[in-house]
């Protein structure tokens, strides 16, 4: 016996995508949004979304680690977390309990590429949380003593992270793929760089870099446009209008040959490991075909490399593979790990469906099945209205528009077998490789030296990555 | 079973749980982590669908899916454009009824948990301090074992024990189905009539009679392991999700870990800066369960300082009433992640179920947020003073050692 139930709409519902009743036409439709500048140059994009009674902003500061100065690495992360840490007219505390006090959601980052801050308020309580937000971004003014306090709680942070390996591979693994260039340093600092930071560096950055026309305001919500777009400018007008900071990020080769880092963690019982190399930016024009052959790859949980690693043999709970795609050529990576005794052969397994995919390609059936299987999966990516504020502000950080987002699934279903040869060919390495292992050297050391000429080694709880 | 449906057309997809009331309390010991171990297998084949096909099929309809199992529950998870419905539907149905057992798949998927279990507790200081934790505060209730099971145990687990779980656990009348999304309750009275209602219903798990007798004192465990930072956990045992209680204690909880402006954080990280982070959970659960508190402290710091400290604020809430400010901030944060939650179809359908399983019915969702406004500064004071004590206390510190054993 059935015994249902169906609920009355707790919360309304938005409508942003568009989908004709036949499967196989559906389409995607970002919202329509404007995008204005102030006078004094900084971008404003604004997306109006009725349905819930919330609003979401996402700031971008087109300023990441890579601006970061050699030795002075975490700069821009550190910068980002020490804006909320007092204001001219609030401490550190009173901005955490006024922004609590409204159950406001705020996070302020940097990553490679930029700073991202988002925040999301009640509509009840937005000039409250505008307030707030406007005090964080324009007035902070760097206590010695939380600056002290922040460059404290990170180097004991690296030293809880590298107890965990798969917390700390990343890391290592972008100091070890791209050498002297900028996205080889971590991005929230590492425990070599803070002693140097002062707080003259982190209000330097601040006031290079956080200037109008390196800023990208967005906000999706329950809003209307023109209100809103007056509260901004009445809050930002008055932001002195300033040269933005020149950054060109060297994009990096990929490494010729073969590499191999192994960090020595003696407690480790498991072998975790990334292999790849230089991959892609976001910009590339056969992205979503690469990531048409990527999702057969490593993508999901039928990959190749998943059902090879985990499904057939036991060797790990989960292998991937992925292109980070950034300003310039960020990473493509295979991951996964296995315990201690099978690192050979889980190694050898993924260099084999690599080495299969060069070979033989990918079927009409894995083809078929992944465009589905990527269409399907993409709309709750913009379900909310902080997933739009982000999509929008990245679009323009990206110098993309919403045509990225509206050619999506045309551009999916566009891709054929031919072209996924061609992708393979181009930007899936298989003579040049980096690899990088955490694990137990005293058992694992002795078989590595296979995989590549040069071997490097480092052990896990000596500084810096 | 039973069906809880949410129109939602915001988006042309569907998010659709299915809890089975089973987990890891319905287990003994030399079988632990059995019900989390047989999650895995329902995605090794059954009769139409054989071992690869659930996600073969699944995948190549646009969908992806999930599974989780806790001490309580095993959850399933499927998200998946509208157009997949009808194949969900018969996918999930093949495996409720006719779930294969092939022994290679089984050993292959043992091997599969294994390495789950090093990465998730092995190779995690913090997964290692846990399982201590509630190995040390639970003596006769199944809580005491990790939902991952001791590793001898999934080395150990037989044919036989699968097909008594499937038996016992995976009756239709032992599960809830929560669909949210571009559908209409029409569609999915068919469907569930189509698919789900011919199946037969077999037994329920036998019920579990065990209660923890109340602890007489505190109790301590170390665990020596090579690390650069201890850890710090403390747990108190309190009641289950639906016990009244349960409402005070997680507006107690967040006057104390939520935000920068608790106390907690304020008096460990910030004031005293004896710690580089610190938490507090209280998860739903069938039956009483433990109020844990995670600290790390920071180098250089004995540990006992930021131990003490966390009873100093412990031992504040319950000498003097928290003030009107710091009670509506942490109501205002508990409402405010209420509403964060639902902003999906999929948050929607974890919270329905959710509170269908843990608070009996899907329906006190909706009055969740008048029970958190309904507490008073005293109910703070009175669970403070209740739970919060030495003597129902477990504590579990992870010490560094410089060599690797």
């Amino acid at each position: 016996m059935i015994r249902r139930a169906v609920l009355s709409c707790c919360l309304s519902v938005f409508v942003i995508i568009t989908a004709s009743q036949a499967a196989d036409t559906v389409s995607v439709k970002l919202p329509t949004y404007t995008k204005t500048q102030l006078k004094n140059g900084m971008t404003l994009l604004l997306m109006e979304q009725h349905e819930v009674p919330i609003v979401s902003f996402n700031i971008i500061v087109k300023t990441g680690s890579v601006a970061d100065a050699q030795g002075k690495e975490g700069l821009a992360s550190l910068t980002a977390e020490l804006l909320r840490k007092g204001t001219r007219t609030r401490t550190s505390e009173q901005v955490s309990s006024d922004l609590d006090f409204i159950g406001a959601e705020f996070a302020m980052n940097a990553n490679t590429d930029f700073t991202t801050g988002s925040a999301e308020f009640l509509k009840k309580d937005l000039r409250q949380g505008m307030d707030l937000l406007v005090d964080i971004i324009l007035n902070p003014v760097f206590p010695q003593d939380e600056v002290t306090k922040l460059i404290q709680q990170r180097i004991d942070g690296i030293k809880s992270a590298k107890d965990r390996a798969d917390s700390v591979i990343g890391r290592y693994c972008a100091a070890y793929l791209y050498g002297k260039r900028p996205y080889a340093r971590p991005v929230a600092g590492g425990d070599v760089s803070f002693p140097a930071i002062t707080r003259a560096d982190v209000q330097r950055f601040y006031e290079t870099n956080y200037v109008p026309a390196n800023t990208i305001f967005a906000a999706s919500g329950d809003f209307i446009t023109a209100e809103m777009r007056a509260l901004i400018e009445q809050h930002f007008n008055g932001w002195p209008a300033k040269n933005p900071p020149a950054i060109r990020i060297d994009a990096a080769p990929p490494v010729q040959g073969k590499r191999l880092l192994l960090v020595d963690k003696p407690d480790s019982t498991q072998t975790y490991f990334y292999i790849g190399n230089v991959g892609i930016n976001r910009t590339n024009p056969d992205r979503v075909g690469i990531a048409v052959v990527n999702t057969v790859f490593g993508g999901r949980f039928t990959s190749r490399l998943n059902t090879a690693l985990r499904v057939d043999s036991g060797l790990t709970y989960g292998a991937r593979s992925v292109f980070d795609q950034r300003k310039v050529a960020g990473p493509f990576l295979i991951t996964t790990y296995t315990k201690n005794s099978s690192t050979e052969q889980a190694m050898d397994m993924a260099l084999g469906v690599l080495s299969a995919l060069h070979q033989s390609g990918i079927t009409e059936t894995e083809l078929a099945s992944t465009k589905e299987y990527m269409k399907g999966q993409f709309p709750p990516s913009i379900e909310t209205t902080d997933q739009l504020a982000s999509v929008i502000a990245r679009l323009e950080f990206y110098g993309l528009d919403e045509s990225d987002i509206n050619s999506y699934f045309g551009k999916i279903d566009a891709v054929t077998i031919a072209d996924t040869r061609r992708i393979v060919k181009q930007y899936f390495p298989l003579d040049n490789l980096v690899f990088v292992l955490i694990g137990k050297a005293s058992e694992i050391q002795p078989l590595v030296k296979k995989y590549a000429p040069v071997i490097d080694t480092k052990v896990i709880t000596q500084p810096g990555f | 079973m039973r069906i809880v449906v949410q129109e939602d057309h915001s988006i042309p997809s569907i998010a659709m749980y299915i809890f089975y009331r089973i987990g890891s309390r319905n287990e003994r010991p030399g079988t632990t982590g059995l019900s989390h171990f047989f999650e895995h297998m329902m995605f090794n084949g059954a009769r139409k669908y054989g071992p690869k096909q659930f996600d073969q099929v699944m995948e190549a309809s646009g969908g992806s899916n999930n599974a989780y199992t806790n001490n309580d529950v095993t959850a399933y998870q499927d998200w998946f454009p509208r157009s997949a419905l009808e194949t969900i539907f018969d996918l999930e149905a093949d495996r409720i009824q006719n779930l294969s057992f092939d022994e290679k798949m089984i050993e292959s998927e043992r091997q599969v948990v294994a390495s789950e279990r090093r990465t998730s507790v092995d190779n995690n200081n913090l997964g290692i301090l846990e399982e201590q934790l509630n190995a040390a505060a639970f003596t006769a209730h199944p809580y005491q074992w990790p939902v991952i099971g001791w590793m001898v145990d999934i080395e150990n687990w037989t044919m036989q024990d699968l097909k008594r779980h499937f038996d016992i656990g995976y009756s239709p009348a032992n599960a809830t189905m929560v669909v949210v999304g571009d559908v209409t309750l029409d569609e999915i009275v068919k469907l569930a009539q189509k698919y789900i209602e011919p199946i037969a219903s077999r037994g329920l798990p036998p019920t579990v009679t065990t209660r923890e007798p109340d602890q007489l004192g505190e109790r301590r465990v170390t665990v020596h392991k090579f690390a650069q930072l201890p850890i710090l956990m403390m747990g108190y045992h309190v009641p289950q999700s639906a016990d009244p209680d349960y409402y005070p204690l997680q507006v107690l909880k967040t006057v104390l870990f939520e935000g920068q402006s608790s106390r907690m954080y304020q008096r460990l990280i910030d004031k005293d800066q004896l710690a580089i982070s610190v938490r507090g959970d209280y998860s739903f659960a069938l039956d009483p369960t433990l109020l844990t508190i995670t600290v790390r402290p920071k180098a250089g710091i004995q540990p006992d300082a930021a131990e003490r400290a966390t009873y100093e604020e412990l031992d504040r809430v319950k000498s003097a009433l928290v003030t009107d400010r710091e009670l509506e901030k942490a109501k205002n944060i508990l409402t405010a992640d209420f509403y964060r939650r639902m902003k999906t179809i999929d948050g929607k359908a974890g919270a329905l179920g959710n509170y269908e399983v843990f608070f009996g019915d899907y329906r006190k969702l909706f009055t969740a947020a008048d029970n958190y406004n309904k507490v008073t500064k005293e109910d703070l004071q009175r669970v403070a003073k209740k739970y919060l004590t030495e003597k129902n206390r477990t504590v579990a510190a992870l010490i560094p050692e410089e060599e690797a054993k």
